[in-house]
């Protein structure tokens, strides 16, 4: 009986083991494929070409051709309801540190995955114009922050964690190399060779004119670092003009972005002002503007016309939030080509403003630098072509913020002011018309202000947090956190991390003759 | 999804396993000629205890009690000795005993029993991993029960926040919200960046305790990123009336054998089920009905209305007024003067000035008295061999908001069969919850941050009596950044369901008497339709060209869980008893989530796809993990007072890398019972002593994808161009598990005949090989990057202290419970470079966890102060903002509950003290009410006329270096207060009086009326009390379970209920 009762039992053990085996088989067959699982079915692992670059584009422009900080401390725009940018209180690294890091996580990635693929392939109609951008999107980081991550950044899936800080000098000297070779190579491109196409939403493909894109950025740049290194200027200005790919030759040629206005992707500037009521234009901009007929663009008439008895004025700029409530309605709104439309608080503008073009560079730009690269005999040019660029730049700016009264036009180019004196006077002309058509570009309005200190009107108002207009953002908090040790040698070269240490090529003040 | 053969053969190979797993285990009879011992285990009352175990000492023979506590064991002939044997009976919650008889062949020996409960159960049968039911005395680790009656003793909103108080070691926050989120730790937080809350097992199973939070994403709608509602977690699906036991397991040592998820805790809920009623029906039913009121209003200040700079005069509520856009109370004195107002009235189309005073109760007259009405019935019937249970559950709950309900229905149904060595039983359990405009919290949206940003003066009525103006504008007080907070309860309907099914299958079979077979499949689904529309006008979420906006979230999810086990109980030898298990587990779990939302729609109020104005965005996501096991233990006890055990476990991950996706752990617990092993040490002072002490590893796996960087298509084309971007994560293809190890030690003392009790652990634990999406520099490229990187380290100390002070003839009964827990954490090391990990960030304050401090520390700017003095620095007489700083940790030094009961007669009653003690938070609100003149604190210094006018902040001056002497207006110093974090963060300890009950047993003679032997009538009420410094806002809340904790902001006010329970018992 014992020995049956443990035969028994043995065999329920062997059984059971056995089952355990199965289930361990079981397991084992799942284990040779359990790693399938983990296939993501959402996301692939590689994307095209033209769907990354038109992405990367819209987040660039949505993030710096809209009125931003620098329009307002440079004084383009003003507020009546929370002056806090007014006063750069809302400048430091709370309100900045988003903008510097999604740069870099959002677009500048996606243009250097653009970038590698289209050079594995050996197709610059791809990485041509993903060059320029990207150039373009690191002029931005460090025309506002200084020294920034360039030569290591973006590079974390190669192993390069933590980029260092290069120097302003250097990052200049990169982006001059991508605009030389994305000119060059896009160039000898034959005809049916890839191009982005319909994904590129700025030229919709057409080398032509990215290449003439790439040299007038060239232009622009070369003239930035003037007043530290004109040996530089002058000799990109050169090789620019020289390129065969050439400048820009009209409006035609303006790089810029024509928004669907779907209510998804509206113009940057009209989302901002759908979503709040509190943006005026400036005092210190419709100042410089008095029989400008582009202010009836810029600017909507006043509400009340008590102050500005012809209808159109700004707010003063930095003033303390019970005074600029006061300006409500005695200042003038940006103007309705920007308006949304409906918005909660009323009707603004018109829905086409949400339509409206963003402006990268236009040609109204090109030829104001290169009347002032003429007046100053630099990139081979001749300073009796000054008058002319300069008249060219108006009437260019004119046509693009839709200005056609011809009489108009040409009165106001008569005006004591705005006819062309030549000189360091003419400098000053030219410096100021440039930051007027270059309205609510934000990085480029504080840029060339910097560089150029015009208009000289524009000073700290009375809440101001410091006693000068910032020179400079003040680094990302993140990067602070976890990027401690680059950040701190940055700083140790460049100067404190505040709004008043000068940038590299803003550091020479007394080069500049328009700041004399 | 995988191709189609490939799932195919997965389900082929599952099939297999199960089916050879159980032919092999089929029943083969075996008897022997035998004695028999027989008996009756009653209560003191005479009452049958069913499902007792009664066993035989030194031998694996024993038996269960049936219905009527009757019980009979068959020692085979084999067996007999002809020596007395010792006979033990043993039942949760009662303390075992044992008597000795002799057994002679052919003939039955009796052995009746009558148990006595234990006060806070130190001995007896609990139920441990996997179901398994084990001597107390016999682990060597932590566990706790709740059982169903300490559970219930009052109702709250939401299941699990019942658990409150009652577990040393468990620190519970709740939201306040019904059907909202509430956040549970044992032991501490181990893990940086991942789940810390405990697994939860229903019957066997595991089950889903998914939570949605506030950070629930509503999709792309202008504007919307953080629309804050919180949805809750899905564990509150369970009903507790359908509880039977809680069994927490408190440590990676208690739960090693449920593998991956275990590290954090397993709570083990027990359904109730059928009994053995000779094959009648009983029924049994509870019902309770509570008012609900919001606990805690802000201190609001009653002597200036809106407007800035003392000024105001309404217009348009856009600013064309003086100050009329301004959403602060930094107006004029409200004294009765005449001023234009929002419901001024308007003659010849000129708005009629109305006096300007105060209605003290604007804000917080939007609350309503809430009810709560809870009904839970069940039908109980069995017999020897079929017995089953039925029961329906239904909660509705009308908020303290205006508009917002909440219903839950639940039916649970479990049956079971047994027949000689084969036992089968199933559960189903399902539940709808129903939630109609969920109150939205945080920015914005917030009914809280309605009134944070407010006008004084503002009258309630007028906002109630009207919300949209005669041309069909809205109609509030501010037309710029505010909502009529009753438009936005009516017009904005939030509504989501959830409809939710677990069901089990296990299968027994008894191989011989001390071997078992068991097969368990379990399934846990859920659907949950989330829909949220915006009524046209809608200030924040709707783009305003259009008639309104809405998003629509379906999300769905599977967990499925198959187990085999091998069960077996033996005397291997004289003085040692063996306990053993063999299993495997084969595990998926799938989660889908489609949402179609949309900006902006043509004609108003159909919040339906086709009346889409602007192309709706689409977004789909899906997932699906699975992690295949096999575990063992042997646990070996020497003369019923030296217990050891060794676990094992390999799990198979399918998140990990081929190369790394299999880990092993093992573990192994000692117990000593001292006052078994040295009987002299029992004496009239000391009834029990037990040591214990274990040592374990469990393993984690990472989340689904994060082996490979990939591109994120978005929902929205620019034109008809596509877009993709690479994400912001950086994958790794080569992570390896996360590794916690776990000791811990542990004493159960029992005293004067164990009414006094005391139940102490110690433990240290240590969690490597973190799992961290880690913040990386953007500038990289990535945002983030999958790492394996960190360690944390945490100890602490808990214990449960019962006491009995009173237990007389009188029939006058008190016991008493303490719970006692303190956990210290600390960052060991992050990674090389990286000294610190953001796991929240709100207003520029951020909750970090940095290397060689505690885990959530919360870091934020403090004043500026003088170095040497410590006295504030001020410029233009204002405080400076100083530097980034840490202001505290989020984690309380220590947490307790203490619990009491009472027993007189026929009356019964009972509260319980939940203590907080420590642990810092961050207030928005605060800040927020600061900001906006709205409390009464920023009355300081308003009066230009007062003794003091204005406020002269005590500092030095920047400039000078001398005294601080100029004088600013009240509203410019609160102003500069702007992202001081110092000023708002708050020691977070408080006592709530959190339950109370006073219950009457109802006489036999009344209850016989109504067909029921006894009921019961009870007062209960919850969150009766709170001791608090925190100013304005109450010391609890939460918004999700997730590791964001300590941030407050615009929180809704717990709920005090007051309520009847009738229980009737069949």
């Amino acid at each position: 009986m014992t020995a049956i009762y443990r035969e028994h039992a043995m065999t329920k053990i062997l059984g059971g083991l056995l089952g355990l085996a199965v289930i361990g088989s079981a397991v084992g067959c799942n284990t040779d494929n359990i790693t399938n699982t983990n296939h993501n079915p959402n996301s692939p692992t590689s994307a095209p070409a033209g769907a990354l670059f038109a992405n990367a584009t819209v987040n660039a422009i949505r993030r710096w051709v809209v009125f931003g900080s620098g329009a307002v401390v440079t004084q383009q725009f003003s507020s009546v309801l929370y002056p806090t940018v007014d006063s750069y209180v809302s400048v430091q690294a709370d309100g900045t540190s988003g903008s510097f890091t999604s740069a870099y996580t959002s677009d500048l990635a996606d243009y250097r995955q653009v970038i590698s693929a289209g050079k594995s392939a050996s197709q610059a109609g791809i990485y041509g114009p993903a060059m320029v951008m990207s150039a373009w999107d690191f002029s931005n980081l460090t025309d506002q922050w200084g020294d920034v991550p360039y030569s290591e950044a973006l590079k974390a899936d190669s192993g390069i964690v933590t980029p260092k800080y290069d120097a302003q000098k250097d990052i200049y000297a990169g982006m001059f190399a991508s605009f030389r070779q994305a000119a060059t190579d896009m160039a000898a491109v034959p005809s049916g060779a890839p191009t982005l196409g319909s994904s590129d939403p700025i030229y919709g493909g057409n080398l032509a004119k990215w290449r003439r894109f790439a040299n007038s950025l060239r232009v622009r740049y070369a003239m930035r670092l003037v007043n530290v290194d004109p040996a530089t200027t002058n000799a990109e200005l050169k090789a620019a003009f020289a390129d065969p790919g050439g400048v820009f030759q009209s409006n035609a040629d303006n790089a810029l972005m024509a928004w669907p206005g779907d209510g998804v992707y509206d113009n940057p500037f009209s989302t901002s002002v759908a979503s709040r009521l509190d943006v005026r234009v400036a005092k210190t901009l419709t100042d410089q503007m008095v029989n400008d007929p582009r202010l009836s663009v810029y600017a909507m008439p006043v509400a009340d016309s008590s102050v500005y008895k012809n209808g159109y004025g700004g707010e003063p700029s930095g003033i303390s939030a019970d005074s600029a409530a006061k300006w409500f309605k005695l200042a003038s709104w940006p103007g309705a080509r920007f308006g949304p439309g409906v918005t909660s608080y009323g009707v603004y503008g018109t829905s086409d403003g949400r339509k409206a073009p963003s402006y990268v560079m236009t040609y109204a730009e090109l030829m104001f630098l290169r009347a002032e690269a003429a007046e100053r005999g630099l990139g081979g040019l001749a300073s009796s072509e000054a008058a002319t660029d300069y008249y060219t730049a108006i009437r260019a700016s004119m046509a693009q913020w839709g200005v056609t009264n011809e009489a108009a036009i040409t009165a106001f180019l008569a005006t004591p002011a705005i006819a062309y004196k030549g000189g360091v006077a003419g400098l000053k002309q030219i410096a100021t018309q440039n930051w007027i058509a270059l309205f609510s570009d934000s990085p480029q309005v504080w840029a060339e202000w910097r560089r150029t200190c015009q208009p000289s009107t524009v000073v700290p108002g009375p809440t101001a947090i410091v006693p000068y207009v910032p020179r400079r953002y003040y680094y990302a908090t993140t990067e602070a956190l976890v990027n401690g040790d680059n950040l701190r040698a940055a700083i140790a070269r460049q100067g404190p991390d505040n709004f008043g240490t000068r940038i590299y090529w803003d550091s020479k003040p007394a080069n500049a003759p328009t700041c004399q | 999804m995988l191709p189609e053969g490939d799932q195919t053969m997965k389900r082929r190979c599952i099939l297999a396993s199960a089916v050879v797993g159980w032919i092999i285990t089929l029943p083969t009879i075996a008897h022997a000629q035998s004695a028999t011992v027989a008996g009756r285990v009653t209560t003191e009352t005479g009452e049958g205890i069913p499902a007792a175990n009664v066993s035989i000492g030194g031998s694996s023979l024993g038996a269960l009690t049936n219905d009527q506590g009757q019980y009979s064991i068959s020692i085979p002939a084999a067996r007999m000795t002809g020596a007395a044997v010792v006979v033990t009976a043993r039942r949760i919650g009662y303390a075992a005993k044992s008597v000795s008889v002799v057994p002679s062949a052919g003939a039955t020996a009796t052995a009746n029993f009558t148990l006595s409960v234990l006060p806070t159960g130190l001995e007896g049968v609990v139920i441990t991993a996997l179901g398994v039911e084990r001597q107390k005395s016999q682990l060597g680790t932590a566990q706790q029960e709740i059982s169903s009656e300490a559970l219930n003793a009052t109702r709250s909103q939401n299941f699990v926040d019942q658990f409150s108080g009652k577990v040393a070691g468990m620190t519970i926050t709740g939201s306040g919200t019904p059907g909202g989120s509430t956040k549970i730790t044992i032991r501490g937080s181990n893990s940086i960046n991942g789940d810390n809350t405990p697994l939860f097992i229903v019957d066997g199973v595991p089950v889903s305790n998914d939570d949605r939070g506030s950070s629930y994403n509503q999709g792309s709608l202008t504007n919307a990123s953080s629309p804050g509602i919180d949805l809750g977690s899905v564990i509150n699906d369970i009903d507790p009336e359908d509880v039977e036991t809680i069994s927490v397991l408190k440590g990676p040592n208690a739960a090693a054998l449920y593998g991956s998820r275990a590290a954090n805790g397993v709570i083990v809920i027990t359904t109730k089920s059928g009994k053995n009623t000779g094959g009648r029906l009983q029924t049994e039913a509870t019902s309770t009905y509570s008012f609900d009121n919001a606990t805690k209003f802000m201190d609001w200040q009653n002597l200036y209305g809106q407007g800035t700079a003392g000024k105001f005069s309404y217009v348009d509520g856009r600013g064309n007024g003086v100050n009329d856009a301004a959403a602060e109370s930094w107006g004029p004195k409200m004294d009765g003067r005449l001023i234009a107002q929002f419901d001024s009235p308007i003659v010849n189309g000129v708005r009629q000035p109305t006096p300007w005073v105060p209605h003290p109760d604007n804000a917080d007259s939007f609350f309503q008295t809430g009810n709560s009405l809870t009904n839970n019935i069940s039908v109980t019937g069995g017999t020897d061999n079929a017995k089953g249970r039925l029961s329906f559950g239904n909660t509705q709950i009308h908020s303290v908001i205006p508009n917002s309900s909440f219903n839950n229905l639940s039916s649970a149904l479990s049956g079971s069969y047994h027949s000689g060595r084969f036992t089968a039983s199933g559960s189903v359990q399902y539940a709808q919850n129903r939630a109609y405009n969920r109150p939205p919290d945080g920015y914005n949206t917030s009914i809280v941050q309605q009134f944070l940003w407010w006008g004084r003066q503002v009258n309630m009525q007028s906002l109630k009596n009207q919300y949209y103006t005669p041309n069909g504008g809205l109609f509030n007080w501010n037309s710029t950044f505010h909502n009529n907070p009753y438009w936005l309860m009516y017009e904005n309907p939030e509504y989501d369901e959830r409809n939710r099914l677990i069901g089990t299958v296990t299968s027994n079979y008894a191989v011989t008497d001390w071997l078992s077979a068991t097969l368990r499949g379990g399934q846990d689904y859920y659907n949950w339709d989330i829909n949220r529309n915006f009524a046209q006008g809608n200030i924040q979420w709707t783009n305003p060209s259009y008639a309104g906006a809405f998003s629509d979230a379906n999300q769905g999810s599977t967990q499925s869980n198959v187990d085999l086990l091998l069960n077996a109980s033996k005397s291997i030898a004289s003085h040692l008893s063996m306990n053993g298990l063999l299993g495997g587990t084969l595990r998926r779990t799938v989660f889908a989530n489609s949402n179609i939302s949309t900006p902006g729609i043509s004609v108003p109020g159909i919040y339906n796809v086709s009346n889409a104005a602007i192309t709706p965005t689409v977004q789909q996501f899906s997932t699906d993990q699975r992690v295949n096991s096999v575990y063992g233990s042997a646990a070996f006890t020497y003369n019923d007072w030296w217990t050891v055990e060794g676990t094992g476990r390999t799990d198979w991950s399918s998140t990990l890398p081929a190369h790394h996706n299999s880990y092993f752990y093992p573990g192994v617990n000692t117990s000593m019972v001292l006052t078994n092993a040295m009987p002299s040490l029992r004496g009239r002072v000391l009834s029990y002593a037990k040591v214990r002490g274990a040592y374990a590893r469990v393993g984690a796996d990472a989340t689904p994808y994060q082996l490979q960087t990939v591109f994120q298509g978005s929902t929205s084309k620019f034109g008809s161009i596509p877009l993709f971007s690479l994400a912001d994560n950086l994958a790794n293809a080569n992570l390896k598990p996360e590794l916690t190890t776990s000791a811990e030690a542990g004493a159960e003392l029992g005293f004067y005949d164990n009414r006094i009790t005391i139940d102490a652990s110690y433990y240290a634990k240590d969690t490597r090989n973190q799992i961290l999406n880690l913040v990386i520099p953007p500038t990289s490229g990535y945002g983030t990057q999958a790492i394996n990187a960190g360690r944390i380290a945490n100890k602490g100390f808990e214990a449960t202290l019962g006491v009995t002070p009173l237990r007389d003839a009188h029939g006058l009964d008190w016991t008493s419970t303490f719970n006692y827990a303190t956990n210290h954490s600390r960052v060991v090391t992050l990674t090389p470079g990286l000294t610190s990990v953001t796991l929240a960030s709100q207003w520029s304050a951020t909750l970090t966890a940095a290397a060689g401090q505690p885990y959530g520390q919360i870091m934020g700017y403090k004043y500026l102060r003088d170095s040497t003095t410590g006295s504030l620095i001020t410029s233009g007489g204002l405080p400076v903002r100083g530097p980034l700083s840490v202001l505290g940790n989020v984690n309380p030094t220590w947490v307790g509950g203490w619990n009491n009961q009472f027993k007189y007669k026929r009356f019964n009653a009972g509260f319980l003290l939940d203590f907080h003690e420590g642990g810092k938070i961050f207030s928005t609100t605060n800040m927020m009410c600061d900001q906006s003149g709205q409390c009464a604190n920023t009355l300081r210094g308003r009066e230009v006329d007062w003794n003091n006018p204005g406020v002269v902040v005590n500092g030095i001056d920047k400039a000078t270096g001398k005294p601080n002497t100029t004088n600013v207006t009240s509203e410019q110093y609160f102003l500069s207060l702007w992202l001081i974090h110092e000023q708002y963060t708050y020691d977070d300890s408080y006592i709530k009086l959190r339950e109370a009950r006073l219950g009457y047993d109802l006489p036999a003679s009344l209850t016989r009326r109504f067909y029921a032997q006894g009921a019961t009538l009870s007062l209960v009420g919850r969150n009766l009390f709170t001791h608090s410094k925190l100013p304005n806002i109450d010391p609890e809340f939460t918004y999700g379970t997730g590791n964001s904790q300590g941030f407050e902001y615009a929180t809704l006010p717990t709920n005090r209920s007051i309520g009847l329970t009738l229980h009737v018992t069949p």
